[in-house]
């Protein structure tokens, strides 16, 4: 078992009730994709906001997905190269062939 | 024009009339821009599918072959890049089906759906204090950005990019490698918004859990 945050202590011990209304942390995973999209409804973007204030593990999972997406991002690799001359011969016979 | 558009446009008819006419026309300057700049988003598309870049290399080529004798009959009902891009997925599937047959243990993809961000066992069950919420929460990644930097670390992202479902597989790397926005993507696709989000969070989620047990496994 990890050592829970601080947070988390006082989310643990009833600092704030339950209501249907909120967010657990199993809802919260499913929904940061949509989350960093900007495409939550209002009323779930605060309940997702208000989840984040008060759970440091989420924070950091939402921290986690976000060095994913960076790490794809430098997959990127901008090489480029000239079209092999078959092409080009291709491309010439349209020339050849058009009107 | 970005690399993305040039594949990509949205809905740039008038631009993607004139690319057609040049093609028709031989036009080798809009050719090779195009080409060159497309290159390197098809390849690693192509790369998805085929297990070696000199593979992927030869799609490409393949797509472009059949891009260059068919413009002749494009006929504009999809945009460009959409026709441009089908052909490319049909070349890296068919590759990929001749390499498969060769290699009998490649993994069958699993379903898009239905598969939690996170496995279920790290929650609290419902007769525990906190339902839903962390049971095994995740741990802060210590240095993230340069471990990912790694050389390593890159190849076994890599890896695991080619092991996602086709088309999450498809979706990240548009989306996230490529960085083609979700309007881009859905035009491409020809997918909904809405299918867009949940490819693109599946493959998302895999990708993080993955990282995970790299970053945290017996070699981190």
């Amino acid at each position: 078992m990890h050592d829970p945050g601080p947070r988390h202590d006082g989310h643990l011990a009833g600092d704030f009730s339950v209501t249907a209304d909120e967010v657990t942390c199993q809802q919260f995973v499913e929904l940061v994709t949509d989350y960093f999209e900007g495409s939550l409804p209002p009323r779930t973007l605060s309940e997702v906001e208000e989840h984040l204030v008060m759970c440091d593990w989420c924070v950091t999972y939402l921290e986690q997905m976000q060095a994913t997406v960076g790490s794809l991002r430098n997959l990127g690799d901008q090489s480029s190269r000239e079209p092999p001359e078959l092409l080009l011969a291709a491309l010439r016979a349209n020339r050849a062939g058009g009107p | 024009m970005s690399a993305e558009q040039a594949v990509a446009e949205p809905q740039g008819t008038a631009a993607d009339e004139q690319i057609v006419a040049a093609l028709r026309a031989g036009d080798e300057r809009t050719f090779r821009e195009l080409f060159e700049r497309s290159y390197p988003m098809m390849k690693r598309v192509a790369r998805g599918y085929v297990a070696s870049d000199a593979v992927a290399e030869e799609i490409v080529q393949d797509t472009w072959m059949a891009i260059v004798t068919g413009i002749e009959r494009f006929e504009g009902r999809a945009a460009l890049g959409t026709w441009m891009f089908s052909i490319l997925t049909n070349q890296a599937k068919s590759h990929g089906a001749r390499e498969r047959r060769a290699v009998p243990f490649a993994s069958i993809a699993p379903a898009d759906v239905e598969e939690p961000a996170v496995d279920s066992d790290r929650f609290q069950k419902d007769d525990e204090a906190w339902p839903g919420h962390w049971a095994t929460p995740p741990r802060p990644w210590q240095k993230p950005e340069r471990r990912l930097l790694s050389l390593e670390a890159r190849d076994q992202l890599k890896e695991a990019l080619a092991q996602l479902p086709e088309r999450q597989r498809l979706i990240v790397v548009l989306r996230d490698v490529e960085g083609l926005s979700a309007e881009e993507v859905c035009d491409l696709l020809e997918l909904s918004q809405e299918n867009q989000r949940v490819l693109l969070h599946r493959g998302r989620s895999r990708l993080r859990a993955f990282l995970e047990e790299y970053l945290e496994g017996p070699n981190a």
